[in-house]
């Protein structure tokens, strides 16, 4: 590993790296090229074939294998990456802001005496200190902080970075290795995947998207959604907190811990926007919001918006749409 | 078994957000608290969990005067002990000042499960949740949408995307980022609150705060304005119009 670069702690599932690999490389890279430093990708792993072969726009890729390292585990991760983050004194380490991700960050904040940044949408270098842009609030702000120590863990949000750069048409230096100490035995153990629960529809192959969130009060809405979906040839989908309320099922939810779905048309009714869900929906070829708050973040990523009760709204284009 | 849940006042983002002259911070003046929306799922599933199984539950609140009142709000649910912890905010939350400063409290209550969710809004520093368990060796595992015990394990679903749940089994004590609860939290009538409200004397944590910073936020703004939707109007009839109108144009319709 180069000492003092940036390092990129892969994301994997099942045998294949997670997209938010690709954009912490692409994002890594450039913040490498920019401070002239080195990049590295650390991929923990039990089977090192699965990634041997990838040309990933880093310098170096360590692969470290290890039965333990089979499946996430907070723990045995950081048993890994302390010890070679501290050794390659690491000036930058990039992890997703992710279910994963935002378990690393802060153990590793503490054992590298590195200050965090959460939720980024970018990072550039200015006056050779490395500074951050991120969400705060839901997205309704953005906050601008610099990383004042001398190492730093940054959090990427998924969507910022284009994936393609994470890849190139050169070889990084692949190196595998052992896990540098034997992974005692983990307080915590990872035991099976749990499949999502039997999928009625499946969002990501649906034309169109209605969606519903918080603003959607109550099961006479929802059915009004329904109707509106199935004139559309769409189905319903919802945010996080609609799935919560058990309004719909968890197989609705469209975002971070959702489907993310790029339908022809999505239409977002009373959904403010929060970066969770958009990172799920921003991609759709059309997006119309409709929202009672004019400074919603959903506005930010809609191709059209109005500002309007959607209650009053729905049945108008229900009645437009049977009209013909 | 004993489990205490950490509850934090942040801004509701439902609101309409003022930034403060010096562009660091919102103006405290115009932020209305509530409970963060994760840590009240983290209660709800502490209270499953005392249901199921037995046990005390102690509800640990962050913040200015609205922390006093989510304990009334957590003790009409069915918690069991109230612990105020009044800090007055300066701005976004500091995780690491936070985790330092309630390590020897938390550390002193001897706890199987220390729950609280998993993010806030206002929070860019890392977890609170995973900085404490650092501060007190114990596990920490987040992002959990259920919990549940098994003799002398604790058995954790953590959601990865997708859908896709993760079932691993977490050593106690241990400190655990709730997402979401088993069932979404439960509704308590205001008149239960009210009453809770003028009897409840929670015990108040305060000492020094500790000289430990997590991050320096330089500057906030909104937004750019030149990223946003183009607007169709405010009228109901001519908004439907419009729809269906970019609809057939795009063939979806």
């Amino acid at each position: 590993m180069n000492c003092n670069g940036i390092v990129v702690i892969a994301e994997h599932l099942r045998g294949e790296l997670v997209d938010i690999t690709l954009e912490m490389l692409a994002c890594g890279r450039r913040l490498a090229d920019a401070a002239g430093c080195g990049l590295d990708c650390l991929i923990l792993t039990d089977r090192s074939e699965t990634f041997k072969g990838l040309p990933m726009a880093a310098d170096g890729v360590t692969i470290v294998t290890d039965s333990g390292l089979a499946e996430f585990n907070p723990d045995t991760y950081m048993a890994v990456l302390h010890p070679l983050l501290t050794e390659a004194a690491a000036r930058l380490v990039l992890v997703g802001n992710t279910s994963t991700g935002m378990d690393l960050a802060s153990p590793l904040s503490m054992t590298l005496e590195a200050q965090i940044v959460g939720s980024c949408t970018a990072l550039d270098l200015e006056m050779e200190a490395f500074v951050a842009t991120s969400q705060l609030y839901g997205g309704k702000i953005i906050a601008t902080s610099e990383f004042t120590t001398k190492r730093g863990v940054a959090l990427l949000m998924a969507g910022n970075y284009p994936r393609e750069e994470g890849m190139r048409d050169q070889m990084p230096d692949v190196q595998v290795r052992e896990a540098p100490a034997p992974l005692e035995t983990p307080r915590v153990v990872f035991r099976k995947f749990i499949e999502p629960e039997g999928e009625d529809v499946d969002l990501t192959k649906c034309p169109t998207l209605v969606a519903a969130g918080r603003g959607v009060e109550d099961e006479d809405t929802l059915e009004e959604l329904n109707e509106l979906a199935e004139l559309l040839g769409g189905a319903v989908c919802a945010t996080r907190p609609i799935v919560d309320q058990e309004m719909l099922p968890r197989s609705r939810q469209v975002g971070r811990s959702g489907v993310m779905v790029k339908p022809r048309f999505f239409l977002a009714l009373g959904i403010s926007g929060a970066p969770e869900h958009v990172e799920g929906m921003k991609d759709s070829d059309l997006i119309v919001a409709i929202n009672t708050d004019e400074t919603a973040p959903v506005f930010d990523v809609a191709h059209y918006g109005a500002v309007m009760d959607l209650e009053d709204l729905v049945p108008e284009l229900i009645d437009k749409l049977q009209e013909g | 078994m004993k489990y205490l849940v950490l509850q934090r006042q942040v801004p509701d983002v439902v609101e309409e957000l003022v930034i403060a002259d010096d562009r660091k911070a919102l103006d405290e003046d115009e932020v209305m608290y509530i409970t963060n929306e994760l840590d009240d799922h983290a209660l709800e599933q502490a209270l499953l969990l005392k249901e199921r199984h037995g046990g005390q539950v102690t509800v640990m609140s962050v913040g200015g005067t609205d922390a006093r009142d989510a304990l009334a709000t957590a003790m009409a649910k069915g918690a069991d002990r109230a612990v105020l912890v009044a800090v007055e905010r300066e701005g976004h939350a500091d995780n690491h000042q936070l985790a330092a400063y309630l390590t020897g409290f938390v550390r002193e209550q001897d706890c199987d499960l220390i729950l609280t969710g998993v993010q806030t809004v206002d929070e860019l520093d890392g977890s609170l949740g995973g900085l404490l368990a650092h501060h007190l060796g114990m596990p920490y595992v987040g992002g959990l949408a259920a919990v549940e015990l098994e003799a002398e394990t604790t058995t954790v679903r953590k959601e990865y995307p997708g859908g896709l749940l993760a079932e691993m089994a977490v050593t106690s004590p241990a400190v655990l980022g709730i997402q979401s609860a088993e069932q979404p939290p439960r509704y308590v009538p205001i008149s239960k609150v009210m009453q809770m409200k003028r009897t409840l004397e929670p015990q108040e944590f305060k000492e020094s705060l500790p000289d430990v910073r997590g991050l320096a936020i330089s500057g906030i703004t909104m937004p750019e304005p030149a990223e946003r939707a183009e607007m169709l109007g405010d009228d109901e009839e001519e908004v439907a119009d419009r729809i269906v109108g970019l609809l057939r144009e795009r063939g979806v319709v």
